[in-house]
């Protein structure tokens, strides 16, 4: 199967980059690093698991620092083998240019997601053993979503890269990507709303319900709205189900859209 | 069944057509040289068969099937030596050829094709830390999974050594002996006078000649040239070689007059095979003194650079046997050259 063995190839090779040994380690000291921060004062027995994850590991490792990992390990999936001549190599073997995209959002989005459960558990498992309470499940179940975050921006990355015919156009993408997904998504998504008022009054959705869905389609929200409905013991129950089934949807989208409308340039492209 | 037809073939990319109107037909099982300097449009022919790059106008047909449409199916059963690929640095080179095999499904053990490329003993290091040569032998391995039945190398020699270049040789003619078409791409002459049945010539997009090396050979003229050093070449003796039959030019060495302390002058006789002893008698019995000569058969080169530089065949060093004539030659080996006489070649600059 061609898709598995461009995905294994990819995986294979980018674990053994020295950039994944960093990210593991980064992931890791930080994570150690907020464990501290939080860590029980005086007689209290109880670890504040929810505490670490919503105030410190979230804002800033999860929605701030894995996007921007993701589209590291993604924008020269592509670009990079076209730009190196790898990818000739590649295409000479019986893969087609679906195969190739697809494969490596499947490799890569893996070594990814690798690299962050290993270095979100790796000082967990210190949390475990020492004598507090520590809410392993739900650590762990956090994990799950920022690996999934993490594969949504290698799978959109993926998708610039293709589309891009060098390395220097992908990470320009890149950096665009990570602007409007992490930096501006709410500055943007307010401009088109107002830009588009007269439309939205035709519609029959109130402006209010247009904001929170813009709102939930940014893949970095979307995972905060699902990983605290995962904490708070209401993930797709309760009354923010509807966010939350858009949110997933969205991320869905995210990471099939991009690599896609990527393969459709890739596809008609003389390499 | 063809193994490669292309029909009314063309390639503009902006500003530039790489390939016009180009027919090919390669047969199954034939050996196939692709010859032509830098720029010439090889590549891009060679990565029209595999879609890498997609034909303006035209058809490509591998394997029996459409490039465009069937490439997957046609990757399958060909194995290709790229021209400008780079390996997975991070990867051994076992790695590479277990990718190869695991791509195409094929049942094959990847220690017999390191070990029949020669880099068995270096299969587990990283592909990045191997030498050019050592790349090229690795994707060669990896071109040879699974039996193909066509290979395409592109300029399958370079970055070899002499020893590596005749394993090369070597593994084309027992891939062809098995029964593979072999289509490889070459600026060097004599990978391909080895091996190949049939050459075919490109110069700026078109191909300029076809056929198998002795056709090309003959027509080309495949004469003979001979450099005679002499005493003094006096007219008399230019006239009496003129007009012997087989002979067709005769001229000095251009620039010899004074270039020698002993006035010594070169001719350089263009005739046909088996003439030269009445050439030497003819210039003797004219009073001339016949110093030293050396004959030089049409090579390959000559044919290659009459072809892709478009003037009738002009002489190199290479192919030259060096004879000596009656008498005590002083100096054997010296042959005189002069500044016209050697043609460098232009390099295109590769589109």
């Amino acid at each position: 199967m061609s898709l598995v063995a461009v995905a294994n190839k990819d995986f294979q090779d980018t674990v053994r980059s020295r950039g994944m040994v960093i990210l593991v380690a980064l992931f890791s000291l930080l994570v150690s690093l907020f464990a501290y921060l939080v860590r029980p004062q005086g007689d209290a027995q109880q670890f504040a698991t929810e505490l670490l994850l919503s105030q410190l590991v979230g804002p800033v490792l999860v929605t701030g620092l894995i996007p921007l990992v993701g589209i590291v390990v993604g924008y020269n999936a592509v670009s990079g083998e076209r730009d190196s001549g790898s990818l000739k190599l590649l295409l000479s073997l019986p893969h087609s240019r679906a195969d190739v995209v697809f494969g490596k959002v499947i490799g890569r989005g893996a070594a990814l997601a690798l690299a962050v459960l290993a270095g979100f558990l790796l000082p967990a498992l210190v949390l475990i053993v020492v004598p507090v309470t520590f809410n392993a499940g739900s650590f762990l179940g956090y994990t799950v979503f920022a690996a999934v975050l993490g594969v949504v921006f290698v799978a959109i990355a993926v998708g610039c890269s293709a589309a891009m015919a060098t390395q220097q156009r992908a990470l320009i993408a890149g950096i665009a990507v990570y602007a409007v997904f992490v930096l501006l998504w709410g500055l943007l998504t307010g401009q088109v709303v107002d830009a588009l008022d007269g439309v939205i009054a035709a519609l029959p959705l109130s402006i209010e319900q247009v904001r929170t869905f813009l709102d939930v389609a940014n893949p970095t929200t979307g995972i905060e709205e699902l990983a605290n409905g995962f904490l708070g013991g209401q993930l797709f129950t309760g009354e923010r189900v509807n966010q939350q089934i858009s949110a997933a949807a969205m991320l869905v989208f995210w990471t099939l859209a991009p690599p896609l409308l990527g393969l459709l340039k890739f596809d008609r492209d003389d390499l | 069944m063809t193994a490669i037809e292309l029909r009314g073939v063309t390639k503009e990319f902006p500003g530039v057509t790489a390939v016009e109107d180009l027919d090919i037909t390669v047969k199954e099982g034939e050996v196939y040289g692709f010859l032509g300097p830098n720029g010439a449009g090889k590549s891009t022919t060679i990565n029209m068969l595999l879609d890498l790059v997609r034909p303006t106008e035209g058809t490509v047909t591998v394997l029996g099937r459409d490039a465009g449409e069937e490439s997957v199916a046609i990757r399958q059963r060909t194995g290709v030596l790229p021209d400008g690929f780079s390996v997975y640095d991070r990867l051994s080179g076992r790695k590479h050829v277990e990718f190869a095999i695991e791509s195409k499904g094929a049942d094959a053990d990847p220690e017999t094709l390191l070990d029949r490329v020669g880099i068995l003993d270096d299969a587990d290091r990283k592909a990045g830390d191997y030498s050019k040569g050592m790349r090229q032998r690795l994707v060669l391995a990896m071109a040879l999974v699974g039996e193909p039945d066509l290979l395409v190398l592109d300029e399958p020699s370079s970055g070899l050594d002499p020893a590596g270049a005749k394993d090369m040789r070597e593994i084309v003619r027992a891939e062809a002996d098995r029964g593979a078409t072999v289509f490889f791409s070459s600026h060097v002459l004599g990978q391909v006078e080895a091996v190949c049945d049939r050459v075919g010539i490109m110069r700026q997009g078109e191909l300029v000649a076809e056929d198998s090396i002795d056709g090309l050979r003959e027509a080309v003229g495949g004469g003979e040239t001979l450099e005679i050093d002499v005493d003094a070449a006096t007219d008399e003796g230019i006239d009496a070689v003129r007009a012997l039959d087989g002979v067709t030019d005769v001229a000095r060495a251009g620039g010899s007059a004074g270039a020698d302390a002993a006035g010594a002058d070169t001719l350089v006789v263009s005739c046909v095979g088996g003439v030269k002893t009445a050439v030497i008698g003819a210039l003797e019995d004219a009073g001339v003194t016949v110093r030293d000569f050396h004959t030089r058969e049409a090579s390959l080169e000559d044919l290659f650079l009459a072809y892709t530089e478009g003037d009738a065949p002009t002489r190199r060093e290479s192919d030259e046997t060096s004879e000596t004539a009656g008498g005590s030659p002083e100096s054997a080996d010296e042959s005189p050259e002069s500044a016209d006489e050697s043609p460098e070649s232009t390099d295109e600059v590769d589109a």
